[in-house]
């Protein structure tokens, strides 16, 4: 850590830690519902309430961490100071009172309605002064004193602002619901195969500079590339929801063509990431931990967006899966392994440097975490899917009804739930050894680090 | 020549012109697939009760939304309206036990919005989906095959598969005529005044015979 400013980033590591807890405790509160018969708290936290907690949290955490991240890299890619670190501190705020006010009042039914998007207008509206200020002051940061812009920092500012930009679609009320969901996918979408795939591969491609030391020319390369090619796919990618909602019969030929291309950036982040970690290999000390994460999240990423996305994204398979467990398990696959994996990542690359542990390489805790929560959530999607794919076949194919079907899938559930508590432990770990790192000094004795790693290309 | 990044761009700013121009498009047809002129400003409040339930983070509609309850999207079509009013207005009433769905204490003006906004829902163009069930194999008869599609199974069932919330229709046959079943799907509460079974009497008649034929020759 060179810049005093960069401290940001840890305290928006360390509201997002909790965050992730909180998401794990009500993703096992809602699993718990679909292997018992009876609810207890039916009328308290009904199974609606707790998956809505459940997904804003994850979108919550993330968004905490990618932008604490995001405060952290672009100091260091721009080399100066964040414009305001009081600015940052006033936006991290007003995100913790409107999310957590969102999720209390989902126990209250305190609800927008839409999927992902609950957060009553209001709350939305302080979302959005929230993402203004963060953009503010990153484009501040970057903008003021001509300070040279990186091609990696550029790509994360475009993806930043078309991240706030498309949330405004989710916004209204409209009357038709084929119509509202029709731009309830901008948001949604777009976000997830068009924005934050942006933000990911620009804050991959900084983290292999720093950790690897790969020459920036090569990997900037390679940014650029796969960021066009995510939006030359993803855009009108967006026609694979658009099969069945009441939208125009064409879109089940250009979202399959589309859509079935969207794997391709995503082999070649991982085909990149891969090349340039065994590069690694040559360099005295090597952050393995934050490595391991960054390449464990590289292969999830294409096998869980790219293969189990394109498992069901052409019409003829859609038609059978479209609303069945098989997309809660490519749902879960694809954002563990392209954002929650990459935040771990990001984290362990950044904490240790604001930690005072520039030369940690990880300890048994974290690679225990490692190994318990990727296991664990391997089996949990296996559940899911297998589940999914019973599913089809009695309900959608055998016309058997749904709720005679779900008990046929009981089992699963319990596989998943049984998961899910271990994946719960694994969470447990992580925050134990990311805590470690984070606090192994007091800011107080904070130290400057000139950087430690020779540039090889 | 111009470079590989130029290329790179000028295509995606291209996908994304291409992609608003479908927008527009998809928008102008969206009036007629939807029938959008039968968007009451009831149905608009039974959208608004939907949302304020949070319905969509159990149920799926047009296939989106919670995988935990059952989609809605044809849930008009398959259930009919007096069955939907009884069980929104008590649900743990039909399904009492198994899975369950919270008693919001809705009032009646709300249970006509909502049944009215899901009329409209069933009534969208969308592609043919949810696809028609093909399990049954060619020699079963067309009665069975209605059974299904009308998911019949969701409440009675027949050698063991199916619901358990209304009488097993395995020996159907032995104990009623083609007649009396005939007269219970297009009038249930003919026979039992509280029946809580929706009438499907908007079947063709040629279903409607199907289905009774097979159900009488379950004996």
């Amino acid at each position: 850590m060179q810049y005093r400013s960069q401290i940001i980033a840890r305290e928006y590591f360390m509201a997002a830690l909790p965050l992730f807890l909180l998401q794990v405790i009500f993703g096992l509160a809602a699993s718990v519902k679909y292997v018992w018969g009876y609810d207890p708290l039916l009328n308290l936290v009904p199974f609606n309430v707790a998956r809505a907690i459940h997904i804003n949290l994850l979108v919550f955490w993330l968004l905490l961490a990618l932008m604490g991240a995001t405060y952290y890299m672009v100091a260091d890619e721009i080399k100066t100071e964040i414009y305001s670190i009081k600015l940052a501190r006033v936006q991290l705020a007003i995100l913790l009172v409107s999310g957590v006010t969102a999720i209390v009042g989902y126990l209250f039914q305190w609800s927008f309605g839409m999927p992902f998007l609950e957060q009553p207008t209001v709350i939305k509206l302080a979302i959005v002064v929230a993402a203004l200020i963060f953009l503010a002051n990153i484009a501040l940061t970057m903008f003021t004193n001509h300070h040279t812009l990186t091609r990696t920092t550029a790509t994360l500012l475009g993806g930043m602002v078309m991240l706030s930009v498309m949330f405004l679609f989710g916004i209204p009320f409209m009357p038709n619901l084929s119509t509202q969901y029709y731009f309830w996918w901008w948001v949604i979408h777009l976000w997830v195969e068009g924005a934050w795939e942006l933000i990911a591969a620009s804050l991959v491609g900084w983290a292999l500079i720093k950790v690897t030391g790969v020459s920036r020319q090569r990997i900037e390369t390679w940014v650029f590339a796969e960021v066009a090619l995510v939006l030359l796919t993803g855009i009108i990618g967006t026609g694979h929801h658009y099969y069945w909602i009441g939208t125009p019969r064409y879109w089940l030929w250009w979202g399959a063509i589309f859509s079935a291309a969207e794997p391709v950036p995503i082999m070649m982040m991982l085909v990149d990431t891969v090349r340039h970690m065994l590069k690694a290999r040559t360099l005295p000390v090597v952050n393995t931990l934050g490595l391991a994460w960054l390449g464990a999240s590289a292969f999830v990423h294409f096998m869980g967006a790219g293969v189990w996305g394109f498992g069901q994204t052409l019409p003829q398979i859609n038609r059978w899966t479209h609303g069945t467990q098989i997309t809660a398990s490519h749902g879960h696959f694809a954002f563990w392994g392209a954002y929650g994996m990459l935040a771990i990542a990001l984290m362990y690359i950044i904490l240790p440097q604001i930690g005072g542990h520039p030369t940690d390489q990880g300890s048994k805790l974290g690679f225990s975490a490692f190994v318990v929560l990727n296991f664990s959530m391997i089996f949990l999607v296996m559940a899911l899917l297998i589940a999914g794919i019973v599913q089809v076949y009695l309900q959608r194919v055998m016309g058997m009804d749904f709720l005679e079907v779900q008990n046929q899938l009981r089992v699963w559930f319990e596989v998943r739930l049984v998961t899910g508590c271990i994946f719960f432990i694994g969470t447990v770990l992580l925050m134990w050894d990311l805590f470690r790192l984070a606090h192994a000094r007091p800011a107080s004795e904070f130290v400057p680090q000139p950087e430690t790693l020779p540039a090889i290309s | 020549m111009p470079s590989t990044r130029t290329t790179l761009w000028a295509a995606t700013l291209l996908s994304a012109f291409v992609f608003l121009g479908m927008t527009v498009d998809s928008l102008r047809q969206m009036g007629a697939r939807t029938h959008s002129d039968k968007i009451s400003p009831q149905v608009v409040e039974g959208k608004r009760i939907w949302q304020h339930y949070d319905c969509n983070d159990c149920h799926t509609i047009l296939g989106i939304g919670g995988y935990y309850a059952p989609d809605v999207t044809k849930s008009y079509a398959i259930r009919g309206d007096a069955w939907l009013r009884q069980f929104l207005k008590e649900p743990g009433k039909i399904y009492s036990t198994g899975r369950q769905m919270p008693n919001f204490h809705l009032a009646d003006a709300q249970i006509d919005s909502l049944v009215a906004y899901l009329k409209w829902v069933s009534e969208v163009d969308t592609n043919g989906w949810p696809p028609a069930p093909q399990g049954v194999a060619r020699e079963e008869a067309p009665g069975f095959k209605i059974f299904l599609a009308q998911h019949c199974n969701a409440c009675h069932a027949i050698q063991g598969s199916g619901g358990t919330l209304a009488p097993e229709l395995t020996h159907e046959g032995s104990r009623q005529t083609k007649d009396w079943i005939l007269a219970q799907i297009n009038d249930p509460r003919g026979h039992k005044p509280d029946s809580i079974m929706p009438s499907f009497e908007q079947l063709p008649q040629a279903e409607k015979d199907e289905l009774a034929d097979y159900l009488a020759g379950l004996k």
